[in-house]
């Protein structure tokens, strides 16, 4: 695909799918809340952005300048990366690389450093702890998280997400390989630091990461946050839910729906379900979730062979 | 029109981020204004537009508030709710009135500051360093190596053994008062080795006059059972509203504060729906699992659902012969942990509830003692809030930071409550 094409679809893409996720966020708040007003969540997030475009940033005392600023564009960058290798529809890809997969898995384990380096530079004790709940999460869900990612390519015999999604004409992964969707999920909301596992800007940390930052450094963090959690739920849907096969629909509404959906369960998961205790999370990847991936990869090969 | 304008012109519809200081006699009403569209009350300054600030102050004067003031984003400006505008911020829009006379002065005053950012309020302290350089290596430290001393006033880490006998960094912070984590006007000076909380003391207290609550009148004269018990079951709601916000589930702390509002005795099934859902949500088994935080046995005595969520039959309602007409019988929980006072909370609002349907216009209390939703309220012996704060450093030692914080909401403190109104540990069982 022509750069600039790529450059323009995938901003695109990334522009349009975090305004509907903060969409979705504040209609299922408003549900939840038992509130009324579902209007305001379409005019809500455009307003909220200009705001903050129009705030000035604020600065800690001493901050690590270069890290703070690295944070965001660096979560921003990665959620631009992992989409890259998801096809939108059929031929409608910006690089759909024989190991695109793997791409996917790389830039998302970064997210890990991204979120550090945002709440080291911040030389405030909030965004530290912040950054170091990061660092245990990210250690705790990122090998189950590649391994269930991984095994979605057995049955396609190839690393390219294309290919997985072209393996799912007949069945979907969803179905050969039902422990996969929901540890991806679970791990997904790590990356993403979303729901009940959003520990790095939780409100006991009255904003962790995100705690010291204002203006257009906030307004970035919380497009690069949500681009991460698209970019998620839209390898979700390539790799459990067959992308963007299906039957009436053109592929690439396919493609939206299923992406769509997908962020709206991890969207409401973020209202309905509480936000778990760290050393729960970490119990629950390394003894958990981690046997559960190695199954999957186990059954997933065994049936394949 | 150019691009400020119109990013004036949609900014304008935002809801205002309001970053609160809240004083005595002023948290309910604050609190209430998170139901309100146009208004979000943000977790830190540096998330706000406007400063609030509302309620009493100890001797007028207002800790932490130029801190606050200057770490609000410019354009920025400050609110006065019902009381004086401090000698610091000279520039506070003084507001008095009732709730929709404040929510006009912030919507006016957003759009203001969205439209002019000149009239943005200017910093209140100089832009220097706090204290002298105290340091004497060439980054500021203070002369043990790479730890110690206090450059810039700033205390370094310094090693100390954790909980495993290993010598780790241990960090000294001050944390509040006025910070979305903890409760409106708790400070608390902490030794963190990581996450972990190594030593707390509390910083000063915010006592300010008696509350006016029908809980203090009761000390005073009778009042109807059904009036106290709705104003319980009432009281338990906006803890819980708290609570599940800190919890990361504000919109379920929402959905509480709305029904909180509006209750009634014929609101038994809306708040076991709002109970069932706040079960479901797993804050039982994934947020407060091992929160620890045990109090029971004599330290509980006079706290109310704290005493009680330990397994303390302690209520001043037993004594009372209204109480007694009505059936009454003590709710109790055995752990004393922070789950179990999230439990003995949300079964005394359904308990309450069913009082205060059936009680009729029986009265009870009336001979200075009364039983207060935190405890017992006297006219001799520190606040049930008091007693709390002063079992918090031993409470939070050794807790991971999320815990610490997940404990001091359990126990429902309210910083600013006067030392005039008083538990009474005497009485306890």
């Amino acid at each position: 695909m022509n750069p600039l094409v790529a450059v323009v679809l995938i901003g695109v893409v990334m522009v349009v799918s975090v305004y509907l996720v903060a969409v979705i966020d504040t209609a299922v708040e408003t549900r939840v809340s038992g509130g009324r007003g579902y209007a305001r969540a379409w005019l809500a997030p455009i307003s909220r952005a200009a705001r903050l475009a129009l705030q000035r940033r604020t600065v800690t005392e001493r901050p690590d300048a270069e890290a703070w600023v690295l944070g965001p564009a660096l979560l921003g960058g990665l959620a631009a990366v992992a989409l890259t290798s998801i096809p939108f529809a059929p031929g409608v890809d910006v690089a759909d690389i024989p190991a695109g997969i793997v791409l996917f898995g790389a830039a998302l384990l970064q997210v890990m450093v991204a979120v550090v380096l945002h709440g080291w530079g911040a030389n405030s004790v909030f965004p530290l702890l912040g950054a170091f709940r990061m660092a245990a999460v990210g250690l705790s869900m990122g090998i189950p998280f590649s391994l269930v990612l991984i095994t979605t390519a057995i049955p396609a015999e190839s690393l390219s997400v294309g290919a997985i999604i072209a393996s799912q004409e007949g069945v979907w992964n969803v179905l050969r390989q039902p422990i996969g969707l929901p540890v991806y999920l679970i791990t997904a909301l790590g990356f993403s630091f979303w729901g009940p596992l959003q520990l790095p800007d939780g409100a006991d940390l009255a904003g962790g990461t995100s705690a010291e930052i204002s203006g257009t450094a906030l307004l970035v963090w919380r497009i690069a946050r949500a681009s991460i959690l698209v970019s998620l739920a839209a390898m979700g849907a390539a790799a459990f839910l067959g992308g963007y096969l299906g039957p009436w629909l053109p592929g690439w509404l396919w493609m939206i729906v299923k992406t769509m959906g997908l962020a709206a369960l991890m969207i409401w998961s973020g209202h309905r379900i509480a936000r778990a205790r760290m050393e729960s999370v970490v119990l629950l990847g390394w003894t958990v979730l981690l046997p559960v991936a190695l199954v999957d990869v186990f059954v997933s090969g065994a049936l394949t062979l | 029109m150019g691009v400020r304008e119109a990013l004036a012109g949609l900014a304008r519809w935002s809801p205002v981020p309001v970053f609160p200081i809240v004083g005595g006699g002023a948290r309910d009403l604050v609190r209430d204004l998170r139901l309100r569209p146009e208004v979000e009350l943000v977790a830190t300054p540096r998330h706000a537009t406007l400063l609030l600030v509302a309620g009493r102050f100890p001797s007028g004067a207002i800790p932490g508030l130029a801190v606050v003031h200057d770490q609000i984003p410019v354009p920025r400006a400050t609110v006065r709710w019902n009381g004086e505008v401090s000698d610091e911020i000279s520039s506070a829009r003084l507001v008095g009135g009732d709730e929709e006379d404040l929510i006009a002065t912030l919507v006016a005053l957003h759009r203001e500051m969205m439209a002019d950012p000149s009239r943005s309020g200017p910093p209140i302290l100089p832009d220097v360093d706090a204290v002298e350089w105290r340091g004497v290596g060439p980054y500021g430290h203070g002369g043990k190596g790479m730890t110690g001393g206090t450059p810039y006033g700033r205390p370094l880490a310094e090693r100390a053994g954790d909980r495993d006998g290993i010598e780790l960094d241990q960090l000294p912070v001050t944390i509040g008062p006025w910070v979305g984590a903890l409760p409106w006007g708790l400070e608390l000076a902490v030794k963190l080795q990581g996450d972990l909380v190594q030593e707390v003391e509390v910083g000063p207290r915010l006592s300010t006059d008696p509350p006016t609550d029908v809980f203090s009148m009761a000390t005073r004269k009778p009042m109807t059972v059904a009036v106290l018990e709705l104003e319980r079951a009432r009281h338990h709601l906006r803890w819980l509203a708290d609570a599940l916000s800190i919890q990361g589930l504000s919109a379920l702390g929402l959905r509480a504060l709305r029904l909180g509002k509006i209750l009634t005795p014929h609101h038994q099934r809306e708040v076991r729906r709002l109970l069932a859902m706040v079960r479901r949500s797993g804050i039982f088994g994934l947020a407060l699992n091992r929160a620890g935080g045990e109090v029971t046995g004599s330290q509980a005595k006079g706290l109310g659902p704290v005493a009680r969520a330990g397994g303390v039959d302690d209520d001043a309602r037993r004594d009372e012969p209204a109480y007694r007409e009505l059936g009454f019988q003590t709710i109790l929980h055995q752990k004393g942990d922070a789950a179990a006072r999230w439990r003995q909370r949300m079964a005394e609002v359904t308990q309450s509830l069913d009082l205060s349907d059936r009680a009729g216009d029986r009265t009870a209390f009336g001979a200075g003692l009364v039983e207060g939703p935190r405890g017992r309220i006297t006219a001799n012996g520190p606040s049930p809030s008091v007693v709390v704060l002063d079992l918090l450093p031993q409470l939070l030692s050794g807790l991971e930071w999320g815990d610490a914080v997940s404990l001091v909401w359990s126990l429902d403190i309210d910083p600013t409550e006067s030392v005039e109104t008083h538990v009474d540990n005497r009485g306890a069982s």
